[in-house]
């Protein structure tokens, strides 16, 4: 009955680049930035565009297959690419990578609504409600996530241009010297350990077949990629004029110290205008992220019908991310070391790809 | 019973008295009263004839003077029937159903002797209102008619608007007992024959013996049934039944319905006033702004009341807290049991004033309602802010002109106040994100809840906020009409 | 199907259970008790790692409409305890109510406490607790704050949160202590970044020697004498601290000029006197206005670092006793704009001086401005710019413009007015 749209099951432009900036831009309010702090100092807001610098190759390679093999996502490049065996193990890998980073995020998200504003209440309880949310949403599918992130998008970005500006009005400015933080070597090599932060783009290429043409697709990448950048850029300078370089290495979540500390008006504490915004966009990053795991796991075992996974695999995330007992100290520094492990697959991989479709031929039919 | 379901099908006699027998039979005259039977003979012809036909439905009048005195004072023997009587021949039928059915429509059916056939004249006049000022959907500028219970006034209403041959009033009978009649409105020119498809397979596949009216009809064939949100719009104003109509959108009209449904229907079709559009452009946004307003307050003001005074009290400017706190001490009840206290005592006095038979009878209700608040503050029952909450809350959703997206607000609201006691701002917006969510994947005949603003078409853009009238270009895309510039840029 | 229902029904019931009963972190507004303001001192018993630690709680009867209640507007407590955190539940041997630092306005600090080695860890434990901001005003006291408290008694504004903000709010636009952003988060941040020294409030309770200067604010507080029957706090000067430890005071002008000269530390227009060039015995009350920034220029490469400062003044003429003709004569306008640009020169010299020999720091935020020199941060810090700043020479010129002389602008001849 539903079904009178052609279109169905695909997402426009506006969605795809929402759910790029929601899902890759959310990370500015989380403990990233400390990650960044602590690598680079002052020049944090240097590190990005130079992560940016270098993970415009593997993106650059992925959007070149997507619009090589329309109507292909990356879980059928791979098969098409590696054939079947190769391609499962490849699969197997992607998945249990996207699985593992969903557990890792989820649990610090958690730690976050429980140590800054619900500290007496038991993270299960919080974790529960965090993923059930997610769960509905990833349940509903790829367009409806889209569509959701659109509808939302405008207030986030609202809440987070309200936050930068008064951030910029109250913070100094001389904070954001020296300019080059911790020094040019480390600025690059700090760099490259850390520019699996845009992982997310690999991953995105995995809906590329959701979205309604190639040349879209390549269109919301690029904008989504520059506003992310930019709003990364313009936070991180932010944070360190507020509460200079060695205060907010300090912070585990420098957003949230930022929403505690600045005023607005005659309203001194505003951090809770700012948190329902946060907590939405959490949710609907967690449903998109719970959708891939699902779609990665449907390509892997052959399930059709994925979304039914979604749920299994919600629970299986809340067991899993509740093992570590202290989260802040497990769940960050394992991120660092993750985040630092999984930079060679997010740099090569899409390399290797494009490798091997250019010895398959593949670009002749251009 | 059994010979006269199967007399039913049956093709009449030509014997009049055998025929007017058993047409008793199925009037179960004389119980009935309003059954009249006439027997004469057509002079010049010299038949017997039978004009059969139920008085409270019909013209008396008419049938005396166009029907019955020429057949009495025919001369000619030539003449064929049609010619003899002025009034206006509908059709010949020799079934037994067939002639009920038009019987039963308000018309007039004669029978003569010798002729296997009965002669339907139309003579219906059902008594009704007359057109009159909408009741519901007041506006200050514009047009002040309303829909009655009379299809056909109805049906002028809208081809005054519209004088176009490409208006189809297409009729369907949808129950099998009752007979009822459903007029399926559009632009030949502009719907969609997949969507006029679709609804018309919905109707024809119900079996259903009386659909009464188009309230109950809704219900039979609206998308979601236990969806807290509605899909079909009702308005009683025949000037927004047209916008839609030209729009692309499809209306269904009934008789006994004083108000007509659009379907599909969207969420902003809810939202929308006809006076957002008759207001110059700004004023126009203004009152959009205050619905939004009065929307998002009826929605969360009392479910954020909860949430600070209870979870994020540092939210609060230091003097109110500390204000709340002190009248909060001497109440016994904790928040959540205040405002849903109260919350329910609003709703109570609400519909009891709705059913107090006095058109001041809401107006009653929501004095009364502030007056018991005062009372309750006075008793330390409430605490006075929670009063102050609770009447805004209520009062805002007045401000939510359609009722059906009225309830749907209220109704969801209680949701916000529980997930609010729960969990805080956590627990709100836990609510709100899964409300997108189910908002995002809802459709109305198959057109997003929320089109355009997610997915994108072709449109006006006329979501929360309108443009200016001249740049409204095009009809939505979602509804896939088959032409969809409806003016070309002025200079 | 039904299944589903039933199980959906029960969990539904199962939500409910936690809507009567209250969830973990419900708290009912009027079942916390505010704390205003937390005073810490050190502890009287010998026991090294306690504090001695003072609540004073808003009584919110006292903002009911019907407020004539006759319960006071607060209720102070003292006790000690081993840091801020735990003094919470220890205070609720007392208080009948969940203690909520929400409210909290300001913390104070005993002059005494401040200048233990010690302070640092238990200002570290504010960053522990979620309640505590990081924009909660720091002042320091000079005696106990126990006392202080006692002591501080506002006679308008009973509503001791209310007080405190306001006397903050327009003690530092009127430059006697420190911009209101002198508080926890900036005492953090500039104790972390171990380059300048952090400038506290400055406030006192007690009467000391009534100090009866020329000039109008070279002050502490408790040094202004203050007649009728006013609060016996007074609100002036700063408390420098170095390295999270407190070294010294500033007095109200010094102050002023200390925050003149940083640049994070923007304030409104201030009232100063200066000396009147033509008349010994008056003094020329003026508007000064910063309308430019102040130019500071550092060559810290050479051997012998120099800082360059100038500071460009706007100075509204308020009022003159001596009531010489300045609007008129230019060349009296001359001497008056270098009369005002020496004795600002002086002071500024003065303080600088004081900073380098006394504190061996400066409250300046200059290290900010000093950092744009560096490329690094490994260079900076290398740098040391606490070490280095003492032996720096710094060159400071005042450039004074005379602006509009208020709002009637010219004076009558007063001995034409006399014969």
């Amino acid at each position: 009955m539903n079904s009178m749209d052609s279109t169905k099951g695909k997402i426009g432009l506006k969605e795809l680049v929402a759910i790029i900036i929601l899902n890759v831009g959310t990370k500015v309010a989380d403990n990233t930035p400390t990650i960044f702090y602590e690598a680079f100092g002052t020049a944090a807001w240097i590190g990005i565009l130079i992560i940016g610098l270098i993970s415009l190759i593997p993106i650059l390679l992925i959007t070149k297959l997507i619009t090589l093999y329309q109507d292909k996502n990356l879980i059928d490049i791979i098969l098409h690419l590696f054939g079947k065996h190769i391609g499962f193990v490849l699969l197997f890998t992607l998945c249990i990578l996207q699985i593992f980073t969903n557990i890792n995020n989820t649990s610090i998200y958690t730690d976050i609504i429980g140590t800054m504003y619900f500290s007496k209440t038991p993270t299960v309880v919080i974790y529960l409600l965090l993923l059930g949310v997610a769960a509905y949403g990833a349940k509903k599918g790829i367009e409806y996530i889209g569509s959701s992130a659109w509808v939302m998008l405008f207030w986030i970005c609202l809440s987070l241009l309200v936050i930068l500006s008064v951030v910029f009005v109250q913070g100094e400015f001389n904070q954001i010297f020296p300019i080059l933080g911790t020094g040019g070597l480390e600025l690059v090599k700090g760099s490259y350990q850390n520019s699996s932060i845009l992982m997310d783009f690999l991953y995105l290429a995995l809906i590329a077949s959701n979205v309604k043409s190639a040349t879209i697709y390549k269109k919301g990448i690029w904008i989504g990629f520059v506003i992310i950048l930019l709003a990364f850029v313009l936070s991180l300078i932010g944070y360190v004029m507020l509460f200079d370089y060695y205060g907010v290495r300090m912070f585990d979540y420098p957003y949230h110290e930022t929403i505690r500390y600045i005023e607005i008006g005659f309203l001194n504490n505003v951090e809770l205008l700012f948190f329902p915004f946060w907590l939405i966009s959490s949710f609907i990053r967690f449903a998109f992220y719970l959708y891939l795991g699902a779609l990665l796991f449907g390509a892997v075992f052959k399930i059709k019908q994925f979304e039914y996974v979604v749920p299994a695999l919600a629970v299986f995330t809340i067991l899993a991310g509740l093992i570590p007992e202290s989260s802040v100290f497990s769940m960050n520094d394992f991120r660092v070391i993750f985040l630092n492990l999984i930079t060679p697959i997010f740099l090569l991989f899409p390399c290797l790809l494009w490798i091997t479709a250019k010895l398959k031929g593949d670009f002749k039919n251009e | 019973m059994e010979d006269l379901t199967t007399l039913k099908n049956k093709a009449i006699d030509s014997n009049l008295e055998d025929t007017i027998e058993i047409l008793k039979k199925f009037y179960s005259v004389p119980l009935n009263q309003d059954i009249v039977i006439r027997n004469f003979s057509i002079s010049g012809l010299d038949k017997k004839a039978t004009v059969i036909y139920i008085n409270s439905i019909t013209d008396s009048e008419k049938i005396e003077e166009h029907i019955i005195r020429p057949l009495l004072t025919n001369n000619s023997t030539e003449k064929k029937l049609e010619n003899i009587s002025p009034a206006q021949l509908l059709n010949t039928h020799e079934n037994f159903s067939n002639i009920l059915q038009d019987i039963n429509n308000g018309n007039t059916a004669l029978l003569i002797d010798g002729e296997p056939k009965a002669y339907i004249f139309s003579s219906s006049k059902f008594q009704g209102r007359s057109v009159e000022k909408p009741l519901n959907e007041v506006v200050v500028n514009g047009p002040k008619e309303a829909f009655n219970e009379n299809v056909i006034d109805n049906i002028s209403l809208l081809r005054k608007k519209i004088r176009n041959e490409n208006l189809i009033f297409e009729s369907i009978t949808i129950s099998k007992n009752s007979n009822n009649v459903l007029y399926i409105v559009y632009m030949k020119d502009l719907a969609d024959e997949k969507l006029l498809q679709n609804i018309k397979d919905r109707i024809n596949s119900l079996d259903i013996n009386s659909i009464q009216n188009l309230s109950l009809l809704e219900q039979y064939i609206e998308d979601k049934v236990k969806s807290i949100f509605p899909t079909i719009l009702s308005t009683e104003r025949p000037d927004r039944a047209t916008s839609f109509l030209e729009d692309g959108y499809i209306v269904l009209l009934m008789d006994n319905s004083p108000d007509s449904l659009v379907l599909p229907a969207t969420f902003w079709s809810f939202f929308h006033n006809s006076e957002d559009h008759y207001l110059r452009f700004i004023f126009g946004n203004f009152i959009r702004l205050l619905r939004l307003l009065a929307l998002l307050i009826t929605l969360f003001i009392s479910a954020l009341y909860i949430a600070i005074t209870n979870y994020h009290v540092e939210m609060v400017p230091t003097d109110l807290l500390l204000a709340i706190s002190a009248t909060r001490e001497v109440v016994p009840f904790p928040t959540i049991i205040e405002i849903l206290m109260m919350e329910i005592a609003f709703e109570l006095i609400r519909e009891g004033g709705l059913r107090v038979p006095n058109p001041i009878g809401p107006t009653i209700g929501i004095v009364g309602a502030l007056i018991l608040g005062q009372a309750a503050v006075e008793a330390n029952i409430v605490s006075p802010l929670v009063v102050i909450i609770v009447a805004l809350s209520g009062l805002c959703s007045f401000a939510i002109g359609d009722m059906k997206l009225n309830f749907s607000v209220r109704l969801s609201r209680f949701l916000f106040i529980a997930s609010a006691a729960i969990f805080g701002f956590y627990g709100m917006t836990a609510v709100l994100t899964i409300g997108i969510f189910y908002l995002v994947s809802f459709y109305s005949f198959g057109v997003p809840y929320l089109a355009p603003m997610t997915p994108k078409y072709i449109s006006s853009k006329d979501t929360f906020f309108r443009k200016i009238l001249k740049t409204e270009q095009y009809r939505p895309g979602y509804l896939k009409p088959k032409d969809i510039v409806k003016k070309k840029e002025s200079q | 199907m039904n299944n589903i229902k039933r199980g959906s029904l029960m969990l539904f019931f199962i939500f409910l259970i936690p809507l009567l009963s209250g969830c973990w972190d419900q708290t009912s507004i009027e079942e916390r008790a505010y704390v205003v303001a937390i005073g810490l001192d050190k502890s009287k018993s010998d026991n090294e790692n306690q504090i001695q630690i003072s609540y004073i709680i808003a009584n919110p009867e006292f903002s009911k409409k019907e407020a004539m209640t006759t319960e006071p507007p607060m209720e102070t407590i003292t006790f000690d305890a081993n840091d801020i955190n735990v003094a919470r539940n220890k205070a609720n041997t007392v208080v009948a109510k969940e203690i909520s630092f929400n409210l909290l306005s300001v913390i104070i600090v005993s002059e005494e406490l401040a200048k233990d080695k010690n302070f640092i860890r238990w200002m570290y434990d504010a960053t522990k607790e979620r309640e505590i901001k990081r924009d909660t005003p720091l002042i320091v006291v000079k005696e106990e704050s126990t006392k202080f408290f006692k002591q501080n008694q506002p006679k308008l504004e009973s509503r001791i949160h209310k007080y405190y903000d306001l006397i903050l709010k327009y003690a530092s636009k009127a430059g006697m202590i420190p911009n209101s952003h002198s508080n926890l988060g900036r005492y953090y941040r500039i104790t972390q970044a171990d380059a300048s020294l952090f400038l506290g409030i400055y406030g006192t309770s007690e009467k000391s020697e009534y100090k009866r200067s020329e000039e109008e604010d070279n002050f502490m507080a408790g040094q202004i004498e203050i007649g009728g029957e006013s609060n016996k706090v007074q609100f002036m000067g700063s408390a420098v601290f170095k390295e999270g430890q407190m070294i010294g005071t500033l007095t109200g002008e010094e102050t002023r000029a200390a925050v003149l000269i940083n640049e994070g530390l923007n304030m409104g227009s201030i009232i100063a006197t200066y000396k009147d060039p033509f008349d010994d015995r008056y003094r020329v009350t003026t508007r000064i206005l910063q309308k430019e920034d102040i130019k500071i220029k550092m060559d810290l490469k050479s051997p012998l670092p120099t800082i360059d400062v100038s500071i460009p003044l706007y100075i509204d003429i308020l009022s003159q006793h001596s009531m010489v003709d300045y609007v008129n004569d230019s060349e009296k306008r001359e001497r008056l704009k270098q009369s005002i640009e020496e004795e600002v020169t002086n002071t500024y010299n003065k303080l600088i001086k004081k900073t380098q020999e006394e504190f061996k720091g400066e409250p300046f935020g200059w290290s900010l401005i000093a950092r744009k020199e560096f490329l690094t941060i490994k260079e900076f810090e290398d740098f040391d710019w606490m070490e280095t700043y003492p032996e720096i020479d710094v060159n400071l010129t005042v450039k004074v413009n005379i602006g509009n002389f208020g709002n009637q602008s010219k004076v009558p001849e007063l001995e034409e007015m006399r014969d």
